[in-house]
């Protein structure tokens, strides 16, 4: 079933041209493309725009909506009838009269001929945004370059930074370009600063020196002058020891990485102490790792009260050594003392059951009565006579005669103070609240004395004072309740053995009385049978592991590292120093 | 054989395994390193920080000679399809190796800026790799077997149709019809800005706004034939607004293929100076 398509075309005159084809049916094909039977070589047509059929029934043309129209109107398709007038884009197909035998004929004119560009499809250009991405580029590269990097380190390129006083700019170009890099040279800080170099935080070159060169020792040790080393360098050995002593602050102590700039990590103390020997082969510590799993017993550093210049070191465990004593050359009762039932006291201040004995009413003590942390909390304010023991132990020389007593830790002035006393009631002048002893002559109030009847008088007296006292030193046990007493060997007055209370048991440990307020006394230090002063009651290394583990946390229980207890920078001498000091002072007193 | 082979499927995805190998490989060693206690956390100092670091940068130079290669034709280091879906994978894998490098640590400085650059540089990346794996498609059914050339033909055709047939009718819509071609030629409706492009179809064209107004304006008197040629026009014109429709879309999805390089290129630009400043500050001030 052929039809016959007549292309219809203007010739240069104008005159028109009919080019006759056959096309085979069934199918016949509209378009752009060339395998259209129905070719129509225009861009504003379709590749294959429309379709005709021809049948027996009739031709139909049939095409998406929207692509053709028939005698003016859009169509999706229709039977074609003779005189039809589609039009397809530009083109128009136009029904004629077939030839004899031919079911259909159409005569192909383009209708609208191709506009030229430069015409109305110019304005449809597509603009690349007004700015190119190669200027964008340069723009960020340069800018970040200049802000980020060169302003920084302007002061240094200009070689500002090498002028003796950063203060005390030369001209005002200087003092600009100083301030620039320092406020840009903040871009660089990498995190805060810890809280106490928060002061000089904004300039890097307090601790920065050179460029490129990690910080070195001396940017700290400018200001920490008084840090002390962990161990003397001369006793650390073998490379690891070497490479101890050669550690740098700052490989330990990393600042800008918020406030916390002390490492608490119990590995780096673990490194050597595990076993020390590896960096000193000389150490005496032993082993240690962990609170919980490796740790050794306590040292306790122990002075003997005739020898303070020798520290005594021993180690608790059990056995007990035999050097675990205190000998501190007082005598002390600390069972006597706690007795539930109370001691007796003249005063009677903190009775509680109110109850009265043969002596007097009693009183109950406390651990706090005597022992009270000092002001810093940490450790314990030492405990005096005055404060402590002499308002029941009083030091009365005659208490029928007066209320008051010597003073305590002296005998040249107790000496001196009993004859004057003595002297001034011999010679009769008697103060109010002084009742005379009986077997003590004394003059008339008035009498005019001779020298040699005032020397017999001072004679009196002085033996008066020196049977008081033999009385305190020696009979009464007034001084020897507490005190180890000798008669001198040149038998002119007594001797009383200097006292020195060990109050740094632990130099080592940075233990707080102030944090452990919570527990009972008793819980770590038991004296409930003490019945001497040589007995320690120091807690061990279990009673503290009763609440404290290791690094690694267990439930229940405190975590604590090394650096919970212990300083590493305190230098090993530190409280031993401050110990051995404060006990000297006192011993000289 | 397929004739087409999409960059992210180069060679079996090869540089996809190499990327991700990278990947396991850097969050294994980071899962299993143990910092110098004295860094308290994971840092970028450590040999570990200092190793991704340096992995990072390397990547980040290399990533960017992306530029010159496409651009060598002569050059027969490898296939420029390959050098790009290494470019993509690699490109990715620096989220995870950067990440690492800095142990999650941000704060307001040239470190944290380098980080957030090479980020938005990834993440433009992300999108113009999307741009090319969904717009063509989207462009092609858009298009619908045409052109751009053609459909604005059409368009073309269209006007000057619409025109001839505004001559019958009466003067207020003839000066309608040709005032708004005027103001669609003017207002280079089409062309617009950069910005306009991407916003893809305008509701207030001219021809759809004037096509609008023909539509309302019931009150004109016309003959049957003047009926029949308003009839006429309004379809022409609502096929120049579908048509432009069409146009603009098609537009829209060329800026949109376009415009995620204008922050990618720019920015890794920037992101190299914040690298440059990075790497000198942290041993400047060692």
């Amino acid at each position: 079933m052929d039809i016959q398509v007549t292309y219809i075309s203007l010739n240069r005159r104008g005159q028109q041209q009919r080019d006759q084809q056959r096309v085979a049916g069934p199918l016949i094909n509209i378009g752009r493309g060339t395998q259209c039977q129905v070719h129509l070589p225009d861009p504003r047509v379709a590749l294959q725009h429309a379709q005709i059929t021809v049948a027996e029934a009739g031709v139909t043309l049939e095409a998406e909506p929207g692509r053709i129209q028939i005698n003016g109107r859009a169509v999706d398709g229709a039977k074609l009838a003779l005189g039809d007038r589609i039009e397809v884009g530009p083109y128009i197909l136009e029904v004629e009269v077939p030839p004899a035998g031919l079911p259909l004929a159409l005569a192909v004119t383009l209708a609208v001929p191709l506009p030229s560009f430069g015409g109305e499809g110019q304005r449809f250009v597509l603009r690349s945004p007004r700015v190119s991405k190669r200027r964008l580029a340069y723009i960020g590269f340069i800018g970040i370059l200049l802000l980020c990097l060169l302003v920084p380190i302007g002061a240094d390129l200009l070689g500002y930074a090498q002028a003796p006083d950063a203060k005390s700019a030369s001209s005002s170009a200087e003092s600009v370009v100083r301030t620039m890099s320092a406020k840009f040279a903040q871009t660089w800080n990498p995190g805060p600063v810890s809280r106490s170099h928060q002061p000089f935080g904004a300039d890097c070159r307090a601790c920065h020196g050179l460029p490129f060169v990690q910080v070195k020792d001396l940017s700290c040790i400018e200001c920490h002058k008084q840090i002390k080393e962990h161990v003397p360098a001369a006793e650390l050995t073998g490379a690891q020891g070497q490479a101890f002593r050669d550690t740098r602050c700052a490989e330990c102590h990393r600042d800008h990485k918020g406030v916390q700039m002390a490492p608490r990590a119990q590995e780096q103390c673990a490194d050597c102490h595990r076993d020390v020997k590896i960096v000193a082969a000389d150490a005496k510590s032993e082993k240690a790792a962990d609170f919980r799993t490796a740790h050794p017993e306590f040292r306790l550093s122990l002075m003997d009260a005739d020898k303070p210049e020798v520290i005594r070191r021993v180690r608790q465990g059990k056995p007990a050594s035999p050097d675990m004593v205190e000998r501190s050359n007082l005598k002390f009762n600390h069972k006597l003392h706690l007795d539930p039932d109370g001691v007796r006291d003249p005063e009677g201040k903190r009775d509680t059951a109110g109850t009265l004995d043969a002596q007097g009413r009693r009183t109950i003590l406390k651990c706090a009565d005597c022992h009270q942390p000092n002001e810093g909390g940490r450790l314990m304010a030492s405990i005096s006579m005055e404060s402590h023991c002499q308002s029941c132990h009083s030091l009365a020389f005659e208490p029928q005669v007066t209320k008051r007593q010597v003073v305590h830790g002296d005998e040249a002035e107790i000496a001196t103070m009993l004859r004057e006393f003595y002297a001034r009631l011999v010679l009769g002048d008697v103060p109010p609240d002084v009742n005379p002893p009986k077997d003590l002559p004394r003059m008339r109030p008035g009498a005019v004395l001779t020298y040699q009847e005032r020397q017999a008088a001072l004679r009196i007296a002085d033996q008066k004072a020196n049977l008081v006292l033999r009385e305190l030193f020696e009979t009464r046990k007034v001084c020897s309740t507490c005190h180890e007493v000798a008669r001198k060997a040149d038998g002119a007055g007594w001797k009383v053995a200097p006292v020195r209370i060990t109050q740094i048991w632990m130099p080592q440990s940075m233990f707080s009385h102030a944090k452990h307020t919570t527990e009972k006394c008793t819980l770590c230090h038991d004296v409930s049978n003490s019945k001497d002063s040589k007995h320690i009651a120091m807690p061990d290394i279990t009673s503290c592991r009763e609440c404290h583990v290791g690094a690694v946390a267990v439930v229940g229980k405190v975590t604590s590292d090394c650096a919970t207890c212990h300083k590493f920078h305190a230098g090993r001498d530190y409280w031993h120093g401050v110990a051995q000091a404060q006990m000297l002072a006192r011993g000289k007193k | 054989m397929r004739q087409h082979q999409s960059i992210l499927e180069f060679k079996h995805g090869r540089y996809f395994k190499v990327a991700l190998l990278l990947c396991v490989a850097a969050i294994g060693v980071y899962c299993w390193h143990e910092p110098p206690a004295a860094y308290l956390k994971p840092y970028g100092g450590t040999w570990l920080g200092y190793t991704l670091g340096t992995i990072g940068a390397v990547l980040i130079l290399w990533l960017m000679l992306l530029g010159v290669r496409k651009r060598s034709y002569q050059s027969s280091l490898g296939s420029v399809q390959g050098w790009t879906s290494a470019h993509v994978y690699l490109g990715t894998s620096l989220v995870i190796v950067a990440s690492l490098h800095c142990a999650f640590e941000f704060g307001w400085n040239i470190h944290t800026l380098a980080y957030v650059l090479m980020m938005l540089v990834i993440a433009s990346g992300f999108f113009g790799m999307y741009s090319y794996l969904r717009y063509p498609e989207y462009m092609t059914a858009n298009l619908a077997g045409e052109t751009l050339e053609t459909m604005l033909l059409k368009v073309a055709d269209l006007e000057s149709k619409c025109k001839r047939i505004a001559l019958e009718l009466p003067d207020e819509v003839n000066t309608l019809v040709m005032d708004a071609s005027k103001r669609a030629a003017e207002k280079s409706a089409l062309q617009g800005s950069f910005r306009r492009q991407l916003a893809g179809v305008d509701p207030k064209h001219p021809m759809r706004v004037a096509r609008d107004n023909l539509l309302k304006s019931s009150t004109l008197k016309l003959s049957a034939a003047q009926t029949k040629a308003q009839e006429q026009l309004v379809g022409e014109m609502s096929r120049i607004v579908t048509l432009t429709d069409r146009v603009r879309r098609d537009l829209k999805f060329r800026a949109l293929m376009q415009v995620w390089l204008y922050f990618h290129v720019p920015l890794s630009f920037a992101l190299l100076a914040a690298l440059t400043a990075h790497i000198i500050s942290v041993f400047y001030f060692w």
